[in-house]
């Protein structure tokens, strides 16, 4: 397919190929996303419209627009505080994120920091640990009580011991740090990637003119890098906007709840639809929910728009 | 039109897509599970497989018991752990090419998997007199609408466990006792207790709520956690959680094991650890404790049954037979409590001397006397998220009790109403 | 000239002193992690403000790789990694570029789309996708689990790399077009070369998720000896009340490691050949 032996006669043919040629290039990946992405989201709007639940698991039927009628019940308040929270959550991370991330990849390409290939290792560990490892560290080597070690700090300090989970704010801010903590060394890594691109002969013609640190950064590095970031960053955004583990493990996890009553979107439908077994109904509020999150593209759309 | 094209284009790849894949490794595979058999057939017999999410420890001495007296039969029973069995059941329940034959898990969630349609009653392929000798408890609780699904094997319940070395005097046998006790010894700025307990975790609470007479969810799923018992037993709760730490399994447990902890309230499953830190431990059975009414303290227990998948009570109905039977001999029930440190379900376990001289299952069996099983209807599986909401919302948050239990018990309904 | 080295050294300093309590910090969970894994209880957690275990020992990580499969597992880990890489990079690589290259309808709004698809929730797939494999017998397979893996990652990478594809001036492309490269030479020796840090940022987070993914595996799989190494430990230790933390860490370490050290060795790969080849755009 990809080899194709280029004819170099007439203009028509080589028009009609490259109109094809793109779609037979892309065509693999769209039929892989297809099965995985497409095909699930489709049986999930199927299963909406059934009563598919446990006591109809095999012979389940099609009732129609019922459960998308109890799916927008859900719709209350709760949800609605629940999506601002979810909302609150992406930018903070974001806009964190993405600073902090530019500075230490910035500090990492300054010419002759030899160790920044140690640094950038160590720095990606966090990454390199499955994720509900990670998690669980924190909960408990960290946030616990009176064994986890920011306790441990504050007590060596002479302050009191703090509960860093039982209130929405410092737990909100405790899963922050940890989002933080464990999605950083992805965008650093991005970030340096990007400004691996960058041609340096500009900062040199930039330095000739005088252009200090400040200048040069925001003149000739971040414009050089945004096209490249603007992917990665929209994919992070919307991994945070559905970031559901970290609250979820943190927080309410059966059996170890810590008091908080924290909820994003995820969390609100997991706990309002999904425990219940109910797969006709949670699909629905999945399709809902999902719907949110469209809208919620269409916020980002406008980065989305200068680059397609 | 273009676009269109290609969607259709896509269609026709993907299906020729699968069509090539699935055939290909559904060769292997077919070949692959095919051998297995062969194999099996040749030197082991029939294979019984019963998935289960504990302590593999304690399965592998039921599976070596079994396997021993079925040597005979050319039977081989496999366990096999699966993480989030309940979700496991839900997708291969059902499955007789790569689901299990049976399992065995906590008897809370048997009303779920029978109404979801993956059981056969046991009672379909044994007599009722297999299961007869069991404590009477523990068959209710494998009991779901008037028929048995669950044999049972062994029960777990909280204990109170204590450091001998750093309890002084007697254990009290009232709970009043018991929190002047613990106001007396509790200094939680040094950090060190008299007693901990996972007091925001509503299978830890249930002493309380039962011994008040409250509950989490009645017969008819109905919720109760605005019932006024289940709220007094609640509020008498909090004044011992607030002595009693943070209530994290990881915390309490290793305040005890550091001796930091003069006492927990815990179940069997601590064992193992608290022996390892070498605390030296005494038992003290809840039910000995009377609270401020006269009730004993009444924990939940859970029962660890086997259940039977309906495909394999009608395909491999006597291997199954020979399994659950061989399952329910009481001396599988004495290599449990001795090799494991679990409280068999088989009465007549309980006349092996070993056994009957195991401090912490004596406590076991005496507290299976007030002990109430969870109950096993499939409403339960969403009460504990409200209930430990609660729970959480009154002893760590500080909200109030009854705008809380108002809302959580809103929260409950709803859920029930959605399993529908 | 000489003031202006000083300057530079004192900032290098200092920027070093920067990384290394940057580090320092980042790795605090980890250190935790590492003393767990090296203290002798079975607890593990104590109540010391130490970062180092009184008596450290070695028998967790003994326990882990000779109690637990955990070569086989590290092997599995390798098969389904290498197999999605290929299955994921060698779509999304041609994809990226059409996207990147081509003007042609329907382009804005199929890479529109694949953005919005990549918004749903990958967890509720997978009751769509039990079912779907089942039916075409794809479930205890390697084939199976490669092709979930490889889709989820596909937009992500394909929306990665077009952003740096599109980086690439298409001067150096038509140079070598004159020169009479076909199409598909032009995307393996002209491309391929120039967006090498892309292309293995991308594979490495290909590579991540593969690595630590669980609940795919450990649905999917039905043998506890086809497992990964994340489905593994997720296995051995999912539960509260069976975890020992010990050997719970020792093996979250031996996990990550190999993750590191592919990690340190891509690195000098990293630099583009754009500007290492000093073509100016």
């Amino acid at each position: 397919m990809l080899c194709a032996p280029l004819f170099r006669d007439g203009v028509n043919s080589m028009k009609n190929r490259q109109k094809i040629r793109p779609w037979t290039y892309s065509l693999p990946a769209l039929i892989l996303i297809g099965i995985i992405v497409v095909f699930p989201i489709l049986y999930t709007g199927y299963i909406s419209l059934t009563n598919m639940n446990l006591y109809h698991w095999d012979d389940y039927h099609i009732i129609g627009l019922e459960n998308f009628a109890r799916a927008l019940t859900k719709v209350d308040s709760g949800f609605l505080g629940a999506l601002a929270t979810t909302i609150l959550w992406t930018v903070l991370n974001m806009v964190i994120q993405v600073v902090l991330a530019f500075f230490i990849a910035l500090g990492l390409n300054v010419k002759g920091l030899k160790l920044s290939r140690f640094y950038k290792t160590l720095l990606m560990f966090p990454w390199a640990m499955p994720a509900y490892i990670s998690i669980l560290l924190w909960r408990v080597g960290m946030y616990n009580t009176e064994f986890g070690f920011l306790n441990k700090v504050l007590a060596a300090l002479g302050f009191e011991k703090m509960n860093f989970l039982s209130e929405n704010v410092p737990a909100f801010i405790s899963c922050m740090v940890l989002n933080l903590w464990m999605a950083l060394p992805f965008m650093i890594m991005m970030m340096d990637s990007a400004l691996q691109s960058v041609d340096k002969s500009y900062y040199e013609s930039a330095k000739l003119d005088g252009a200090g640190f400040w200048k040069q950064t925001w003149y000739i590095t971040v414009p050089a890098i945004r096209p490249i970031l603007i992917p990665s960053v929209i994919m992070t955004t919307f991994t945070t906007f559905k970031q559901f583990d970290i609250v979820y493990l943190l927080t309410m996890q059966k059996g170890s709840l810590s008091g908080a009553t924290l909820q994003t979107i995820i969390t609100y439908a997991h706990q309002n639809a999904f425990v219940s077994n109910n797969y006709g109904l949670s699909s629905a509020v999945s399709i809902v929910i999902f719907g949110f999150i469209i809208l919620f593209s269409l916020f980002t759309n406008r980065g989305v728009k200068e680059e397609a | 039109m273009r676009r269109k094209i290609a969607m259709i284009l896509c269609a026709t790849m993907v299906t020729t897509l699968f069509a090539g894949c699935g055939s290909g490794t559904e060769n292997t595979v077919a070949t692959s599970t095919e051998e297995g058999k062969e194999e099996t057939s040749a030197n082991e017999g029939e294979v019984v497989s019963i998935w289960h999410d504990g302590d593999e420890a304690i399965m592998k001495v039921i599976e070596d018991q079994v396997n021993e007296e079925l040597s005979d039969d050319n039977i081989t029973v496999k366990f096999e752990k699966k993480s989030g069995l309940t979700d496991q059941i839900k997708l291969y329940g059902n499955d007789a090419e790569s689901g299990p034959d049976m399992y065995m898990y906590a008897h809370d969630s048997l009303g779920t998997f029978v109404e979801m349609g993956v059981l056969s009653p046991i009672t379909d392929v044994v007599d009722e007199s297999v299961y007869a000798d069991m404590l009477p408890m523990t068959q209710e609780a494998g009991n779901y609408k008037g028929e048995q699904y669950l044999l049972p094997v062994y029960f777990e319940t909280l204990l109170f466990m204590y450091n001998k070395d750093l309890w002084e005097g007697e254990v009290p046998s009232t709970t009043e006792d018991l929190y002047a006790y613990m106001q007396e010894h509790t200094d939680a700025d040094a950090g060190t207790y008299a007693v901990v307990n996972q007091h925001s975790t509503a299978y830890n609470v249930s002493p309380f709520i039962n011994g008040f007479g409250g509950y989490i969810i009645d017969e008819d799923a109905n919720p109760g956690l605005t019932d006024e018992k289940t709220k007094e037993a609640i509020e008498y709760n909090k004044k011992f959680a607030e002595l009693q730490a943070d209530g994290d399994y990881n915390t309490v447990t290793t305040l005890f094991n550091e001796g930091k902890a003069a006492a927990i309230v815990g179940g069997p499953w601590l064992i193992s650890g608290i022996k390892d830190a070498g605390i030296n431990l005494g038992i003290k059975s809840l039910s000995d404790f009377t609270l401020p009414n006269g009730n004993s303290l009444a924990p939940y227990s859970g029962i660890q049954g086997v259940g039977v998948m309906k495909h394999a009570a009608e395909e491999k109905k006597d291997a199954v037979a020979k399994v659950l039977t061989a399952i329910s001999d009481p001396e599988v029930g004495i290599a449990l409590a001795k090799e494991a440190s679990c409280a068999p379900a088989n009465q007549k376990a309980y006349e092996d001397e070993a056994v009957k001289s195991d401090e912490m299952i004596a406590a076991m069996e005496r507290t299976a006397e007030t002990a109430e099983p969870m109950p096993n209807i499939p409403e339960m599986s969403v009460m504990w998220g409200p209930a430990e909401s609660l729970l959480a919302a009154v002893n760590k948050s500080g909200d109030d009790l009854d705008a809380a239990a108002e809302q959580y018990q809103k929260e409950a309904e709803a859920a029930i109403t959605d399993m529908q | 000239m000489r003031t202006k080295k000083i300057k530079h050294m004192t900032g290098l300093t200092i920027l070093n002193l920067f990384f290394l309590i940057l580090c320092f910090l980042t790795l605090i969970p980890i250190l935790y992690a590492v003393s767990l894994s090296l203290s002798n209880g079975s607890s593990g957690l104590s109540s010391g403000v130490s970062l180092w275990p009184k008596d450290a020992t070695m028998k967790n990580y003994v326990a882990i790789l000779t109690e637990e499969p955990f070569l086989l597992w590290l092997k599995n880990s390798v098969i389904l990694s290498v197999g999605t890489m290929i299955l994921a990079m060698g779509t999304a690589i041609t994809a990226a570029y059409a996207f990147s290259r081509y003007r042609f309808k329907g382009r804005s709004g199929v890479l529109k789309m694949l953005l919005i698809l990549n918004a749903f929730p990958q967890i509720l797939s997978m009751f769509a996708i039990f079912r779907l494999f089942k039916t075409f017998h794809l479930l205890n397979s390697y084939i199976g689990l490669i092709i979930v893996y490889a889709g989820s990652m596909c937009i992500f990478s394909i929306w990665n790399m077009k952003g740096y594809f599109d980086t690439i001036p298409v001067e150096i492309e038509e140079a070598a077009r004159i020169d009479g490269a076909s199409s598909g030479q032009l995307l393996i020796k002209v491309v391929l070369p120039l967006a090498r840090p892309a292309i293995i940022v991308t594979a490495v987070m290909v590579l991540i998720f593969v690595w630590n993914e669980y609940l795919f595996s450990t649905t999917f799989m039905m043998n506890a000896d086809s497992y990964t190494l994340a489905a593994g430990l997720y296995q051995l230790q999912s539960g509260d009340y069976s975890r020992s933390w010990p050997l719970f860490s020792a093996a979250a370490i031996l996990v990550s490691i190999p993750i590191l050290i592919v990690f340190f060795c891509i690195q000098k790969y990293m630099v583009s050949g754009l500007t290492a080849g000093g073509v100016k755009g």
